[in-house]
């Protein structure tokens, strides 16, 4: 598949012939330099926008066929999202965010799994505090527990670990990994953490618009 | 210099900032509804004034008991107004042998300067015509026949043998409602040559002036300054105290339209300002972190919006005009003939960019001062702007802004002081009741459905924001359904006040002995509304044993006003039109005289309960005590009086009754057997006034109309200013909401919930206030006395405006829901 965007100075091709396939239970690392396009890649991957040419099939639905509310439902059943910028909504406390995805669906014993969520990522303390009283590693830390409490079959992970420190950041990893293995949860991530990506079973580096891959 | 340079240099950045834009384009409406509704209310007011000049014949007049000096037509010549001098007075028409006694003006060729005078001549043609030329005289049709003439015959008028030339149709009235006998119009000339206006008679000298508005209004003052003893002011304005009435009311009508218009669009400019303020933040935070100064970064914001400001508010000034043009030219129609010259003011619009201007200013400086204490930590972490949440003195500067505007245009600080509290009030319900929705809402969020629950605490969330929103519309609506609802109950009322059967003649001069055969041969006239009240004619000669005439009573001479006749009446029950505001109404036969005055009274001398007026009527003296104060609905064509005694000690002065009665206006010439029959009686006939009066109704209804499509219009600003403000965090809300997965009947019943919430919340905080709001106007500023706001109107506005918001909230999210949501987050 193919993604162009239209830039102040005309078209500009971001991706350019991407061609990736991911497995049940799989963990793949994507890296690259700066602007080379692993935030658009993810979006896609996760029917958050869409090819400008090729295909995203997700569980099997061709996500470019659905319409923008099928993909929603279909994401609310399936993946879980960390952006790069977090995106926590400030009005929120940090446990009124992670409980979003649970509301959404309308699931039990909601407060419940929000609490344990929060108490992983190593937060059970700041749950009434808003984003602005949070600095940037626990607002990521936040983001992180909002996406996987919902136990979703995929998360989509851009640059978890960017602003945390050397433990809190292999703590990180330690719990993704950790759904991987109990939970079966595919793992995407981007990372520019040589040793976060030494861990995904796949590593692939995203240079001019095309995939290479790295290791096996 | 570098400001102004830096300043260019972020407007060309910023232009595409909706809130700058939402800023400008609120100015902009700002200063075009006031502007418009400035201009075409002045116009429609002078308008409205040029056709009431035609009932004194100019646009003003001096009356005095002599010939006015020659100054007086120099100045007003010098000017560039044109004159008219004339004389009124009674005199005795001879024909064969008859006589009637005559109403006679004698104007010189230019009268009347307004209005018409409609002439048939002999040869059956009707037309407009001047004062006759000398040798001849204008009859109307009540002298041709109680004289037995038709035009062509000759009849004697002081000495003189007159060519009766034409019969009136139509003429300008003379002093009001004093136009007793039948009419006769002539030349001036013939009546200085004939003696008529001689030492001794009773002739009452007038000089009519015309011309531009303010030539007018600066002969006026001057005149005012000059005036020989005995003479007085005639306004267009004060020809007639109820037509005066109609005139303030359809003045401070248009006036409050304006106001509100006014208001309306500074909730708009303080919408879009809060939310500009809220996007420099993060910039000013981070220029500060730069080492940019304070008075440097407000400086840059300050020449930034004043740029763009200035060219929106000249921009508003032409638009305004064009509008005004416009508007005038499609209803000028709707107004009489001679009130369609009226010219174009220039001041309006050009006040209205003062007045948008300082709305701006009002209005955005707060929000954006407090972008001057900006901590550089800011740029860190948003809460060091929160720890900042001490009272802002700034924030009083709209409510100073809003005032002024108030008393400027209603010219009242009293009306200034109770409208801006009363919008005040509606504000401070709105917020306890948004505030107290949304603690509810948070303690019990948890029970509703989770869709209803993320609508509803979306407002929760958005604490601060929802309860400016809320405010904000509730204050829109209110002045909104002030003016689509109440304003027409209002006219409705006013035009009820004036129903088909309103008496429309008057008969004074009748004596006791006569009231009974007078009823009678009207009743057989089939006149209806007979009713009559004693009258008595006196002076009022001393306040508490003060001779007001020559002594300061209560540090106020007195004397210019206690030298007119005092006409006194009586009556047992207190007469419709009256309401007793003070003291009570009189006690059965009490031992001491009583009387109740009208307001106006109490304010000419200020005058206190319990205290004693003496009356001088013919020899006998009567001391009364002030037991009640009435206010007299004055614009109802009733008999009503401002002295009233009590009837045991009324009746014992010597009097006549004045009575009024309807008589449908086609019926009018049986009355002429009717003068013959009671000689003594003068009739005097209404309907002019009448009409005059119900015109203006018509005419306000009609401006009224115009200024509440301007003031929909800056109310449509509001919503939208108030709906975007939080447009950007909502979509960001709804683009995250979607990420995660949340469909599009959950973020609809969310969008529907948060607004419908919010329109609830305004539209019923803003059909109290404006029922409240327009009870109070109807009684305070209009003056009506039985008023009651229309509940079912104004519920179905209320309903449909909250509607409105809801539909509103849904249509915004419709963009939401059609694009991928990772391009929403990118934006
Ligand atoms: N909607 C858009 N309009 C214009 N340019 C875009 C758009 N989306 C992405 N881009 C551009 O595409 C390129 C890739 O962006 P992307 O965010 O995917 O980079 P990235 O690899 O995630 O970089 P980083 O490591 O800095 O986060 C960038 O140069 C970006 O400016
Ligand atoms: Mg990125």
């Amino acid at each position: 598949m193919g993604k162009h965007v239209a830039g102040p100075t005309g078209r500009l091709d971001i991706l350019d012939d991407v061609s990736l396939e991911v497995n049940v239970g799989e963990t793949v690392a994507i890296t690259g330099a700066s602007g080379s396009g692993k935030t658009t890649l993810l979006g896609l991957l996760a029917g958050l926008d869409l090819p400008s040419r090729g295909s995203v099939r997700l569980d099997g639905h061709a996500l470019e066929a659905l319409d923008e509310e099928a993909r929603a439902r279909l994401r609310l059943r399936l993946v879980g999202f960390v952006f790069q910028s977090f995106h926590l909504l400030p009005a929120l406390t940090a446990e009124e965010n992670v409980l979003l995805p649970l509301e959404l669906d309308g699931a039990p014993d909601a407060l419940a799994r929000v609490r344990a969520a929060l108490a992983s990522v190593g937060l059970r303390e700041r749950g009434a505090h808003y984003p602005y009283q949070l600095s940037g590693g626990e607002q990521q830390r936040v983001a992180i527990a909002r996406a996987f409490v919902h136990d979703p079959r995929i998360l989509f992970a851009d640059e978890p670990t960017g602003n945390l420190d050397h433990t809190s950041r292999d703590g990180i990893a330690d719990l993704l990994f950790s759904l991987n293995r109990e939970h079966h949860t595919t793992l995407v991530l981007v990372t520019h953490d040589p040793a976060l990506a030494a861990r995904c079973a796949r590593v692939h580096e995203l240079v001019d618009g095309r995939l290479r891959v790295h290791a096996a | 210099m570098i400001i102004p340079r830096l300043a260019l240099r972020t407007l060309r950045r910023e232009w595409r900032l909706p809130e700058l834009r939402t800023l400008m384009a609120a100015l902009l409406l700002a200063v075009v509804a006031l502007g418009a509704v400035g201009t075409l209310a002045a116009r429609v007011q002078n308008a409205v004034l040029m056709s009431a000049a035609e009932l004194i014949g100019g646009d003003l007049g001096i009356d005095a008991s002599t010939p006015l000096p020659p100054a007086f037509v120099d100045h007003a010549k010098a000017l560039g107004l044109h004159t008219s001098t004339l004389a009124e007075f009674p005199s005795v028409a001879f024909a064969h042998d008859r006589s009637q006694l005559l109403s006679v003006i004698a104007g010189d060729g230019a009268w009347p300067l307004r209005g018409k005078l409609v002439v048939t001549a002999a040869n059956g043609s009707s037309h407009n015509a001047r004062a006759p030329a000398a040798g001849s005289i204008d009859l109307d049709h009540r002298a041709l026949v109680a004289l037995g003439l038709t035009p062509g015959d000759r009849v004697q008028v002081g000495g003189m043998d007159l060519v009766v030339a034409a019969q009136i149709e139509q003429q300008p009235g003379g002093s009001g409602l004093v136009s007793l006998a039948p009419h006769a119009v002539m030349a001036l000339s013939d009546a200085r040559a004939s003696g008529l206006l001689g030492v001794g008679s009773r002739a009452r000298h007038r000089l009519l002036v015309a011309g531009g508005v303010t030539d007018v209004a600066a002969y006026r003052s001057w005149a005012k300054a000059h005036l020989p003893g005995d003479a007085r002011l005639v306004t267009p304005e004060d020809v007639q105290q109820r037509l005066a009435i109609a005139f303030d009311r359809a003045g401070a009508f248009l006036q409050l339209a304006a106001l509100l218009a006014a208001l309306l669009a500074g909730i708009a400019v303080a919408l879009s300002a809060q939310r500009y303020a809220r996007r420099k933040t993060d910039e000013i935070a981070l220029l500060r972190a730069l080492g940019a100064s304070s008075r440097f970064t407000f400086g840059s914001l300050a020449w930034t919006l004043a740029l763009p400001s200035l060219l929106a508010a000249f921009a508003g000034v032409a638009i305004a005009l064009g509008l005004a043009a416009l508007a005038f030219a499609y209803a000028h129609n709707l107004l009489p003939p001679s009130a369609q010259r009226a010219p174009m003011p220039f001041g309006p619009a050009f006040a209205a960019a003062g007045m948008g201007l300082a709305v701006l200013v009002g209005f955005a400086l707060p929000p954006l001062a407090r972008l001057k204490a900006i901590p550089p930590i800011a740029v860190f972490r948003r809460s060091a702007m929160r720890t900042s949440r001490r009272f802002d003195a700034w924030y009083l500067l709209p409510v100073l802004v809003a005032l002024g505007l108030i008393a400027l245009a209603t010219g009242s600080w009293k009306i200034a002081g109770v409208l801006a509290a009363s919008l005040a009030g509606a504000a401070a319900f709105t917020a306890l009741l948004t505030f107290t929705s949304l603690w509810c809402i948070r303690r019990y969020a948890a029970r509703l459905s989770p869709a209803l629950r993320l609508g509803a605490s979306a407002l929760a969330r958005r604490r601060g924001l929802s309860l400016l929103q809320a405010c904000a519309i509730s204050l829109g609506l209110t002045a909104l359904l002030l003016l689509a609802v109440v304003a027409p109950a209002l006219l409705d009322n006013w035009r009820r006040d004036l129903p088909p059967d309103t008496p429309n003649w008057f008969v004074v001069n009748l004596q006791t002995p006569q009231r009974a055969d007078v009823r009678g041969a009207l009743a057989k006239l089939d006149a209806t509304r007979f009713n009559d009240m004693p009258v008595a004619v006196g002076k009022l000669v001393s306040i508490n044993g003060v001779d007001v005439e020559s002594t300061p009573f209560r540090g106020r001479d007195v004397s210019q006003e206690a030298s007119q006749q005092v006409r006194l009446s009586w009556s047992g029950a207190l007469p419709p039109a009256n309401r007793v505001v003070e003291g009570r109404w009189f006690a059965q036969d009490p031992a001491q005289a009583e009387v109740s005055l009208d307001v106006a009274w109490i304010h000419r001398f200020d005058l206190k309960l319990g205290d004693t007026l003496e009356f001088l009527v013919g020899d006998r003296h009567l001391d009364a005590r002030l037991t009640s104060v009435r206010e007299v609905d004055w614009s109802r064509f009733d008999v009503n009086f401002f002295v009233l005694l009590d009837p045991a000690h009324g009746q014992t002065l010597p009097h006549t009754w004045i009575a009024s009665f309807h008589l449908p206006s086609g019926d009018a010439h049986a009355l002429a057997a009717f003068s013959r029959d009671y000689p003594n009686l003068s009739l005097i006939d209404v309907d002019d006034l009448l009409d005059r009066a119900r015109q203006i109704v018509g005419q306000v209804t009609t401006a009224a109309r115009w200024v509440l499509a301007f003031s929909l219009l800056a109310g449509a600003l509001v919503l939208a200013a108030a709906l975007t403000m939080s447009a950007a965090e909502r979509r960001h809300e709804a683009a995250l909401l979607r990420t995660l997965g949340a469909r599009r009947a959950q973020l609809r019943m969310a969008a529907l919930c948060e607004f419908g919430l919010l329109g609830a919340i305004s539209g019923a905080t803003a059909l109290l206030a404006a029922a409240i709001g327009g009870t109070w106007l109807a009684h305070s500023v209009f003056r009506m006395q039985a008023f009651a706001p229309p509940w079912p109107q104004l519920a179905i506005a209320a309903i449909v405006a909250a509607a409105v918001v809801a539909a509103l909230g849904l249509v915004g999210t419709r963009g939401v829901l059609r694009t991928p949501p990772l391009q929403l987050l990118r934006r």
